[in-house]
């Protein structure tokens, strides 16, 4: 059984970001980046499913060169081999292109499994998976938070709006678009690291791929990007005991809608 | 046989049997071929720590055959009852010695001659000794004077023939029956100076000339049995400990104690031929420590000092530094024997990894262990097993490894934002990128940049220089965690990651000194660093101050904060031995003088919970160690409990928050006490 995890680099969520000067994206010099967070926890459910069935792990990942780094660090948690899609023309995309790249690599992959990050935590558009799974022609389900796997059929938990869940089963090869927090994702060890310097990263660019360069033209563009304005409202509340009580749950029900 | 002799007073000395010197040499046969036991620790790994010839006899006779740190006045009792039982069963190997040899006319010119009176009597007194001693020792186990800690035969894999209290009753049966074979002697060769055995002496009373000749060979040979069994069956008894221990003190260099032995990762990684699943990381496997830590293990007594002063062990964490060495030494018994189940030594059914999380690495197992374990190392490389060759650090810490490497600081604050403080207080502070060279480099630490408590104490010490016109300069964004948490939880490389860059940082610039407000960064930096080349002159701040003042650059005495006691920091106190700056720092800041003492200070200080990367995950217990120190804090009545680590600073602020004493109880680090009492 062969699992592919399609991973994205993007800057540490403890970095403190600036806007660059053409507005269009954020500083990158100095900035400090990690994997997305829910492509961490579809990885370890990909090594989870692993070491349960055997098979093989394959991290894909779209970027510069600093990309090798989440590619190295998925390796050292278990991956078999990783495919790192690297050429300048790739430099801005949108999630269409993308998704028509990822399916040139993972047609001749012949993955039996997809598994995806429900979203990333820069752009945040959550279709990559779905416009992948249609361009490789197999089901996908998206927002998943537990898998059950028996004879070639995934049984998944599926997180609905309003704290609903329903249960999906499909048949294989099928792509998944995986909740944070399905799992906990490991640690690597040293010795996972150490065996990482044996494991093979393949570059692949635009010229190694049978997809003509029209096909990843961004058809959406990015206009402006800025920090919204912070605003606060400190609202008093008085009373009673009761009324003050009454007149927050109306406001936390009706005005912050937290329920 | 030796012919019997008349002596000048009338008596006539009795022979000894020849049939003793052949049950004698098969006593000493079997004691040697024992003593075999002695060396399974040989299955462990080459020490690498450099073996010090120089210690050798002088730590072998003073910490194991003077027995200097069985001596402690918090177990006052157990100190006093070993003293008895070991000075009295040494005495008493030394007189059947001296006795043995004046028999054969050896040595003649040196030894007391036969029934010198001043000799007989010693002896008497050794045997009092060993009676006393024994009987304080069984009163101890079987009266509730007994330590919770005590195992009663749970052997853990050491000698275990006739347990803990039977080893005792057989100490007293052969000082009974030496006192009355004597009495038998003494009546049957009347010598002169009879009245010197006066224990003996007064036995003589107890039967007529004829019945104590009657009932002498079966006394004699009673005694010359129970002592050549002794002697033969020592190594498989508790008493195995005493030779055990000797062994162990001269093998151990007590410089090296609580040091964590270096790995080279960062020459394993560079080594293209490196077979990853062939490498040893830490230890999983008893045969993975060094065999001084498993002599270490083997020579354990089990008195269980080390898990009474256990913090960690007081507040319910599931942790017995004692249960660690019981579980090394059954595991290395097992392996060389051949016999045990085969269960892992880190599992269900030896060490589990709470436990080993469960240390803060403050040494006062270490200090308070009489036969010179080294209990800290041993808990690290398991740690380091479960961490390097595993993967599985505590589920809390996982994420705070990684933010320390990505940002270099536990916490993940963003690595851009270290010098914000300075920033958000308007301060313009030197940077050692601008410098030529300074005096001091200051270290400011993690905790000094981005925790808001530490801060204060950061800008506390800038004052403090600009105040005593110190020339000194921090390294600002360059500055990375030293990395003593992560080594400490066992992550050797993300700690080797840190330590190269930090001391290529370093080593750029030109400094006499670092000075540093954290007794981690203390301990990283002032040796940890040089196992990795990086040697530098490194100054805790409390020390620093101290020479501030004591050259007159800093105003003393202004300060008004009622009574102060000062709470020991682990790596200060234990591990690096000042236990005076920090409190004369603080007699000569605050108006009130010298420091209230708590009940358990300097030596004997308790931890705060936090350190070896305690602060970054939490092991759970039936109390927290904070508030149990911050309980002896408020004991002693101060107004102001000083101290003079970052974290020790944050688990005191914390507990003081639990305790509701924020409007009554103030928490400080000294060079607060030094700072506000420059603006005052």
């Amino acid at each position: 059984m062969r699992i592919c995890v399609l991973i994205k680099q993007l800057p540490d969520t403890g970095s403190a970001l600036k806007i660059r000067a053409d507005e269009l994206w954020v500083d990158e010099d100095n900035l400090v980046f990690s994997a997305n967070e829910s492509d961490s926890y579809a990885l370890e459910e990909a090594l989870l499913m692993k070491e349960a069935q055997g098979g093989e792990v394959v991290v894909v990942s779209l970027g510069p060169e600093r990309v090798g780094q989440v590619l190295k660090d998925a390796l050292a948690k278990g991956a078999d081999r990783a495919i790192h899609l690297h050429d300048p023309a790739w430099e801005v995309l949108d999630s269409l292109g993308l998704a028509r790249i990822m399916a040139a690599v993972l047609k001749e992959e012949q993955c039996d499994l997809i598994f995806t990050g429900l979203q990333s935590d820069d752009t945040g558009d959550g279709q990559l998976g779905p416009m992948l799974a249609e361009l490789l022609d197999m089901p996908h389900v998206t927002l998943v938070v537990e898998t059950e796997l028996s004879d070639g059929r995934i049984k998944v938990k599926q997180e609905l709006e309003g704290g609903w869940f329903q249960y999906v089963t499909a048949q294989l090869p099928v792509l998944l678009t995986i909740q944070s927090g399905i799992n906990k994702p490991r640690y690597a060890s040293l010795r996972g690291i150490m065996a990482m310097k044996h494991k093979e990263i393949k570059a692949v660019g635009a010229g190694d791929l049978d997809l003509p360069a029209d096909q990843w033209v961004a058809g959406r563009t990015l206009q402006r990007l800025y920090v919204p304005e912070k605003t606060k409202e400190t609202v008093f509340l008085e009373g009673s005991p009761q009324e003050v009580g009454a007149a927050l749950v109306d406001h936390l029900v009706n005005t912050a809608k937290v329920f | 046989m030796l012919a019997e002799l008349a002596t000048p007073d009338g008596g006539h000395t009795l022979p000894i049997p020849g049939l003793f010197y052949a049950f004698a040499f098969l006593a000493i046969f079997y004691f040697f071929y024992n003593f075999r036991r002695a060396l399974a620790s040989r299955i462990g790994r080459p020490e690498s720590r450099p073996f010090r010839w120089r210690s050798l006899l002088p730590n072998a006779l003073y910490y194991g055959v003077a027995q200097r740190k069985v001596t402690s006045r918090r177990f006052g009792y157990a100190s006093l009852t070993h003293l008895f039982l070991a000075w009295g069963f040494m005495e008493l190997f030394f007189a059947t010695s001296v006795v043995f040899l004046v028999e054969r006319d050896l040595l003649t010119a040196w030894l007391p001659v036969k029934d010198t009176p001043w000799f007989a009597a010693l002896n008497e007194l050794g045997g009092l000794a060993l009676l006393l001693g024994a009987a304080m020792a069984l009163v101890r186990r079987h009266t509730s004077l007994r330590p919770d800690v005590l195992p009663q035969n749970s052997f853990g894999g050491r000698g275990s023939l006739l347990g803990d209290s039977g080893i005792l009753w057989v100490l007293v049966l052969l000082a009974v029956g030496g006192f009355l074979t004597e009495a038998a002697r003494l009546v049957i060769e009347a010598p002169a100076s009879a009245s010197a055995s006066f224990v003996a002496y007064a036995l003589t009373g107890a039967l007529t000339a004829a019945g104590w000749s009657a009932v002498q060979p079966w006394l004699w040979w009673s005694h010359a049995a129970l002592a050549l069994t002794l002697i033969a069956l020592l190594p498989q008894t508790k008493l195995f400990h005493s030779l055990l221990a000797i062994a162990n003190a001269g093998l151990t260099d007590t410089r090296e104690l609580a040091q964590l032995r270096p790995m080279h990762i960062a020459e394993m990684l560079a080594d293209p031929d490196a077979d990853p699943d062939a490498l040893v990381l830490g230890a999983g496997k008893v045969d993975d420590f060094t065999w001084k830590q498993l002599l270490d293990a083997q020579t354990c007594t089990e008195c269980g000092r080390c898990t009474e002063v256990c913090p960690a062990h007081a507040a319910g964490l599931p942790l017995s530094p004692m249960k660690i060495m019981q579980d090394m030494r059954r595991q290395l018994y097992d392996q060389v024997d051949g016999t045990g189940d085969g269960a892992a030594l880190i599992g269900p059914h030896g060490i589990s990894p709470e436990e080993l999380w469960a240390c803060t690495t403050c040494r006062a197992c270490t200090d308070a262990c009489p036969v010179l374990i080294d209990h800290i190392p041993a808990i690290i490389d398991m740690r380091r097993f479960l961490v390097l060759s595993e993967g599985k650090p505590p589920e809390d810490a996982a994420g705070s490894l990684e933010k320390t490497v990505q940002q270099g600081n536990p916490w993940g604050f963003p690595k851009e934002e270290r010098t914000q403080w300075a920033a958000d207080a308007g301060l313009e502070v030197p940077l050692m990128k601008d410098r030529e060279s300074v005096e001091v480099l200051y270290w400011v630490g993690c905790a000094g940049a981005y925790d808001p408590r530490n801060q204060s104490v950061t800008r506390a010490m800038i004052a403090i220089f600009e105040a005593a016109g110190v020339d000194y300069a921090i390294l600002g964004r360059e500055e990375r965690c030293t990395g003593d948490a992560a080594r400490r939880m066992g992550e050797e490389n993300v700690y080797e990651t840190l330590a190269h860059e930090n001391i290529a940082t370093l080593d750029k610039y030109r400094f006499e000194r670092i000075v540093t407000a954290c007794p981690h960064c203390f301990q990283t930096l002032g040796r940890d660093y040089a196992q990795l080349g990086g040697r530098y002159e490194v100054l805790h701040h409390a020390e620093f101050l101290q020479q501030l003042m004591d050259a007159g650059r800093l105003p003393q005495g202004a300060l008004e904060a009622g009574q102060v006691t000062f709470h020991d920091p682990c790596y200060l106190g234990r591990h690096s031995g000042q236990y005076d700056a920090p409190r004369d720092v603080i007699a000569r800041s605050v108006t009130s003088g010298t420091p209230l003492e708590m009940a358990q200070a300097r030596e004997e200080s308790f931890c705060c919970g936090a350190g070896g990367g305690n602060m970054w995950y939490e092991v759970k217990g039936t109390e927290r160690i904070n508030l149990l120190r911050f309980d002896q804090a408020l004991e002693t009545g101060a107004d102001t409990v000083a101290t003079a680590c970052s974290f020790c600073l944050i688990m005191m602020d914390d507990a003081r928050k639990v305790r509701g004493m924020e409007e009554t109880v103030a928490v400080k680090d000294i060079a607060e006490l030094v700072a506000e009492g420059l603006a005052g």
